[in-house]
């Protein structure tokens, strides 16, 4: 009798704890890695789980102009705007990939000509304002108005047509493109999704420039991103803070980022970072030229250097090779008649001494290229491109080919000469901000003198040398370099398309100059809206062969992106593409936090 | 007299040092443009009289200096290769005085460069570098210090002895150019020239501009001797015998600035080529590979060099004694001015 | 009065007349603020345009002279096409900490340099005052760029000194007295480097004046009747030998806001120097020639106390210009 009733309490009581139990389970704050409830879908990112708190320091070159994505045009405010703010799909920085971010989830239609994007639920802005498709169909209004001037604009023409963009429901949009774009969603990168509780009055009164300027005040300004405003000390420091309303996490739950508060210090140039490092100021530092990565490297008391291998840089020589026409000087015509020659670039290319840039500008820590795409670019380079050695001889064939010989001078130096009898000389101009390239133009100069040719090497201030080279067209030779910003060929297409600005040698054209610039003109423009990987590789792949071919730019090294952190920062993973140390800056933590007051 | 020696003592140690640096062809060992691309940063190499054995040769030779294995820029002496230091050795031609040609270095050797000051990120020995690029940097010196006393004397005398309108308006335009923003000028300057000018040509035409605008400040010292002067009794009394303007300019009141303008030489010609030296700090200075002061120490500028090759100070230093002998020469010559002042200076006249 | 009030007519055409020389000089160099952006491969060269139309970059010069004009009537200056703000309140925010340090420098600098002066100047030509002017001699060779470095490498290397920067991270939790002592630490690199570099001409100049005037037959009149040496020193010797040093003095009111330049960029120092320079290099017009316009201010502001306390102080150029 006892015994029954006793098993009908234990029973009920075993029940009720199991309901319990699976109550307890279905509470969003367990430990099992799963999503939270419904109503709020956060991204798990995988990787170490780390601690809550701490301040990371940080050190930028120059001062941040403003915080508003619409008018950043320099770095450094992209720089921070770029923890403050978020996307609907984002590359990995360290696989190169694309990922969704704010978005959920998309669709590619099958004539890959809609893009259908579901965003997350519940997501926040970091004022606590909510974020639906509205925001998002407003943020493309503003991107694509064009009287707003937004440098986003530009990215957003497709196939000749700016996108269209339309809301389906709160959690979705729909995106209508003129053409198939091969690079595909990794358009969205990049492109912050505004606030429109903040900016509608601005936009309809034609403000939208003067706002989101580093003086206003913390609640007036809002992002998606890790961390938002939270001081601002002119031509000193801006402090972030944590965003409460972020919607990653990591793989316990936790919500990120890991920091309480983001410090970015403004320091004047390189070697200021440097300082600030090596005595302890800041925690991290990226964009390190070989040099001072060496003299850190020496003692690394407290922190650890790292050669995170090869970027997107690659620095190149060009030449004059406009058609001017009538309005070419009298100095230009005989200088341009031999720049055309494929043979005399092609000479002047064996002639360089790229293992001689690599160790004396890099210090061995860079590799000499062949081509635009640099060694960090893993998926799209040529593997069949030759990569010939330095040969004078071979450098003196090309010549003597082209119609050049040799006179003997009275000092026993011997000159080019063109088949006119004129002395080879020109001049190579250079940014006299940059020591690198002033270094490797040095080099060229004295290889160059090797075949006989008198270079001289012109450091112009940078703006004049921009406007020389696209403006006024008067200059013999150049040496520049471009960091590509995305390993996908399109984020260099104005640097192939004979239309682009930064075809440098011969900027801007209304029709392509020569056939092989036209023929690169097709290749580029159907690899833009080829579907398949193979495809795009195959067509890029022609592109540069012909680019080696002729040799409009002459390759020379690519330097390997040199980081450093202190010993304490926790999951720091450089990655080659920008940016090198942030990006991703809510993954970041502090093994140990420092005592208060120590700092 | 005592300052009439040091002056003589002054002249006499600049004049060796502007000699060095005249015939730098025969004194530097190397050609200051050619690179040594396997040896960039080579530390100094240091001279021995003693040998490990403990002998004592009669001529110095030094170690051919290794990279240290596993290290970019570390060398450390290879005490098997002894090298001998040969004096009158024949290198490297070159043109004694611009015309002489030659053969002959002071010193040199067989088997390595003797690199007494180190090498820089070229490999380009820093010691032949130095003595040509004294050259450069203290011909710049003179000629912008030229330029700029020209002006001023011309400017000083018309402002202090015509005095009224003219005064004013030279004042005024003096102010004018000390206020102006030069580094504008000098950049869109830069940016201005034909690229078929040689750069050293654009130089030189930079210099110029910079001497032609420091006339200020001499043309007000030279102002204020001349305003002393003209009030002068022996001026007065030139004039009350029917002499014209130019004529007192030249016989009696010219001879009077020539101790300011002197002093004003000696001081500017450093102060110029400091200057020469904040232009390559900018990017508007002499371009590579020909070398100048300016250029020699702009390394110094990067963090990593400054603190890892240690030898890139030592240009500096040995422009220590041309900086000091001019100041010297100043000085003295100042003490001069001083020593045989008879009559009270007007005022207004040390400004 | 006539006096001053030609003086006061003077500095207004001189500052007009820089600023008009000043806008055709920043409109002579090639380039502007907006080329950076033409390399930018994301961006269009049409919108390049369209900027450069939006900012006015294209009217002719006169108008956008006027225009300009008007609105520093309107205590704006002009615009800053980096910042997005008016050029004015940028300005003067940055001038205040300029100011900060070279007042700091310029009041130590003089208060060094006038007793060291009058000092080596009583013993000239003995042992003390030749070690001095050798000193000082050394120091005018050093160029005051590699002091400033210098300086910041011995910070880096002791590890008692800020490398740069203004304020700590911690400065607004700090009490007022904390707030100081954290300035004070802050600013001790970048003053002893103005100083250092300040002292050697200053010193010179003061040397060279009083001994100029220790000789003269007044001050032997003074000695014989017996007036204690150093009264003697700076109420006789020390006022006649005024002249030059008011000068000299004008010319370091003057230099108060341009002469800092390299040792702020050099050392973070948030003033006037690291905007300017960058403004130059980005062409960022309208800061620059507020720059240059408040730099000339002060210059004209120097010579004219200049010229009044020399007016005050000096009985014999008021007599002269009375005369003229």
């Amino acid at each position: 009798m006892r015994i029954r009733r006793a098993n009908f309490v234990s029973y009920r009581m075993l029940s009720s704890f199991f309901l319990l139990l699976v109550a307890f389970l279905g509470h969003p704050a367990t430990v099992w890695p799963q999503q939270k409830s419904v109503k709020d879908e956060s991204l798990v990112l995988p990787g170490e789980v780390g601690r809550s708190g701490g301040r990371l320091v940080v050190s930028l070159r120059g001062e941040p102009k403003t915080l508003n994505p619409l008018i950043a045009a320099d770095s450094r405010s992209r720089e921070v705007i770029g923890v403050m703010q978020a996307d609907l799909v984002h590359i990995n920085r360290a696989t190169q990939l694309s990922e969704p971010a704010l978005a959920k989830s998309w669709k590619l239609s099958a004539d890959g000509l809609e893009y259908t994007i579901v965003l997350r639920k519940g997501l926040k802005f970091s004022d606590g304002q909510a974020l639906d498709a509205d925001d998002v169909v407003f943020t493309f209004r503003i991107y694509l108005d064009e009287n707003v001037h937004a440098p986003q604009r530009d990215l957003l023409i497709v196939g000749g047509k700016p996108i269209v963009v339309g809301k389906v429901d709160a959690q979705t949009v729909v995106f209508q493109l003129a053409k198939p774009y091969g690079a595909g969603e990794r358009l969205f990168d990049g492109l912050a999704i505004l606030p429109r509780h903040l900016l509608e009055k601005p936009y309809q009164e034609g403000r939208l420039g003067q706002i989101g300027t580093l003086a206003t005040a913390a609640n007036q300004w809002a992002g998606l991103g890790p961390f938002r405003m939270k001081e601002y000390v002119a031509g000193q420091r801006l402090l972030l803070e944590r965003n409460p309303y972020y919607w990653k996490t990591d793989m316990r739950g936790n919500r990120l980022p890991y920091l309480d508060e983001l410090v970015f210090l403004f320091v004047p140039n390189a070697d200021a970072q440097v300082l600030k490092f090596q005595s302890g100021e800041t925690d991290v530092i990226s964009q390190l030229g070989a040099e001072n990565f060496s003299v850190l490297s020496r003692q690394q008391k407290g922190y650890t250097m790292t050669d995170a291998g090869p970027g997107l840089e690659y620095n190149f020589l060009f030449f004059n090779l406009n058609d001017a026409g009538e309005k070419s000087s009298l100095e230009m015509r005989p200088k341009q008649k031999w720049f055309r020659q494929v043979k005399f670039r092609q000479a002047v290319s064996a002639a360089v001494d790229r293992e001689a840039i690599v160790r004396l500008v890099y210090q061995e820590r860079g590799s000499a290229i062949w081509g635009l795409v640099a060694p960090g670019n893993h998926r799209w380079g040529n593997e069949k491109l030759a990569h010939s050695p330095r040969s004078l001889d071979r450098a003196r064939t090309f010549l003597k080919e082209a119609g050049f010989s040799w006179s003997n001078g009275p000092a026993g130096e011997s000159t080019l000469q063109d088949s006119y009898g004129q002395p080879v000389e020109f001049s190579i101009l250079t940014s006299s901000s940059n020591a690198d390239r002033a270094k490797m133009a040095a080099l060229i100069q004295d290889d160059l003198k090797q075949l006989g040719m008198r270079v001289q090497v012109v450091p112009l201030e940078f703006r004049s040398l921009l406007d020389r080279v696209t403006q006024t067209k008067e200059y013999d030779a150049c040496l520049m370099g471009i960091v590509s910003f995305d390993a996908d060929p399109n984020s260099d297409i104005n640097v192939w398309l004979s239309s682009g600005g930064t075809h440098l040698w011969n900027p801007s054209q209304a029709h392509p100059a020569t056939p092989w610039e036209a023929e690169i003109d097709r290749l580029i423009e159907e690899q833009m809206s080829a579907r398949t990987f193979e495809q795009r590789k195959k067509l890029y792949d022609r592109a540069q062969e012909i680019l080696a071919e002729n040799q409009p730019m002459i390759f020379l090294a690519s330097p390997d992106i040199l980081v450093g952190s202190k010993n304490s920062v926790g999951n720091f993973h450089p990655a080659v593409l920008e940016p090198y140390v942030l990006w991703n800056v809510e993954q970041l933590y502090l093994k140990s936090l420092p005592a208060i007051g120590t700092r | 007299m005592r300052s009439r020696r040091t002056f003589t003592k002054w002249l006499v140690v600049l004049g060796a040092l502007h000699t060095i640096v005249v015939c730098a062809g025969f004194f530097a060992p190397y050609d200051p443009i050619e690179q040594d691309r396997k040896n960039p940063y080579l530390p100094p190499m240091q001279l021995h009289l003693m040998d490990l054995q403990g002998h004592v040769h009669l001529r110095p030779f030094a170690y051919v200096l290794k990279l240290r294995e596993g290290t970019f820029d570390q060398y450390e002496q290879d005490t098997s290769q002894p090298v001998v230091v040969k004096f009158f050795k024949s290198g490297a031609g070159y043109r004694l005085l611009g015309f002489l040609p030659s053969r002959k270095h002071l010193f040199g050797s067989e088997e390595t460069r003797i690199c007494l000051l180190g090498t820089d990120a070229y490999g380009r020995d820093q010691f032949s570098r130095l003595l040509y690029g004294g050259q450069i940097s203290l011909l710049a010196g003179i000629l912008g210090a030229g330029c700029t006393l020209f002006i001023g004397l011309f400017v000083g005398s018309v402002a202090g002895y015509f005095g009224g309108w003219r005064d004013d308006v030279l004042m005024r335009v003096a102010e004018l150019f000390l206020a102006l923003p030069w580094l504008y000028l000098l950049f869109a300057l830069r940016a201005f020239l034909s690229l078929s000018v040689s750069p050293l040509k654009a130089f030189f035409l930079i210099v110029v501009v910079i001497g032609g605008v420091g006339w200020a400040r001499p043309a007000r010292l030279v102002r204020g001797v001349v305003l002393s002067a003209k009030e002068r009794d022996f001026v007065r009394a030139a004039r009350g015998f029917g002499a014209t303007d130019g004529y007192l300019l030249r016989r009696h009141i010219l001879p009077e600035t020539s101790s300011v303008l002197l002093t004003q030489a000696a001081i500017l010609v450093p102060q110029y080529v400091l200057a020469e030296m904040t232009l390559s700090f900018l990017g508007l200075g002499i371009p590579e590979p020909v070398p100048s002061w300016g250029n020699l120490l702009s390394n110094l500028q990067q963090y990593s060099v400054l603190v890892s090759y240690w030898w890139m100070y030592l240009p500096a230093l040995a422009m220590v004694p041309f900086f000091l002998g001019y100041l010297g020469l100043a000085s003295s010559l100042q003490e001069r001015g001083e020593a045989y002042k008879i009559e009270r200076r007007g005022p207004g006249s040390l400004t | 009065m006539r006096f001053f009030l030609r003086r006061l007519r003077h500095a207004l055409f001189l500052l007009l007349g820089v600023s008009i020389l000043a806008f055709l000089f920043t409109t002579l160099a090639p380039g502007n603020y907006f080329d950076e952006m033409r390399l930018n491969p994301q961006i269009a060269p049409e919108t390049v345009a369209a900027l450069r139309a939006q900012y006015q970059l294209d009217r002719p010069l006169p108008l956008r002279y006027a225009s300009w004009m008007n609105s520093v009537v309107h205590g704006r200056m002009g615009f800053s096409f980096a910042y997005n703000t008016p050029v004015a309140p940028l300005l003067f925010a940055r001038a205040r900490y300029t100011l900060l340090l070279t007042v700091t420098a310029t009041l130590i600098a003089w208060g060094i340099a006038l007793p060291l002066g009058v000092w080596s100047a009583e013993r000239f030509g003995r042992w003390p005052d030749r070690l001095l002017s050798w000193g000082t001699a050394a120091l005018l060779v050093i160029p005051d760029l590699a002091l400033a470095l210098g300086l910041l490498v011995l910070a880096v290397r002791t590890g008692r000194f800020p490398t740069g920067g203004m304020t700590s991270l911690e400065f607004e939790r700090l009490s007022l007295g904390g707030k100081l002592c954290d300035l004070a630490w802050h600013m001790t690199l970048p003053v002893v480097a103005l100083v250092l570099s300040a002292l050697p001409l200053l010193l010179r100049h003061v040397r060279a004046a009083v001994v100029g005037v220790l000789d003269a037959p007044f001050m032997l009149a003074a000695r014989g009747h017996g007036i204690p040496r150093r009264t003697l020193l700076y109420r006789y010797a020390l006022r006649a030998a005024a002249n030059p040093l008011i000068s000299l003095f004008g010319f370091s009111i003057g230099a108060l806001l341009s002469g800092s330049l390299l040792v702020e960029v050099v050392m973070s120092w948030p003033g006037l120097g690291p905007l300017l320079l960058e403004s130059i290099l980005s062409r960022d017009l309208y800061v620059v020639i507020g720059g240059v316009l408040l730099s000339t201010f002060f210059l004209v502001c120097g010579n004219f106390l200049a010229d009044i306390f020399l007016y005050w102080a000096d009985p014999r150029i008021r007599t002269e210009s009375g005369a003229r």
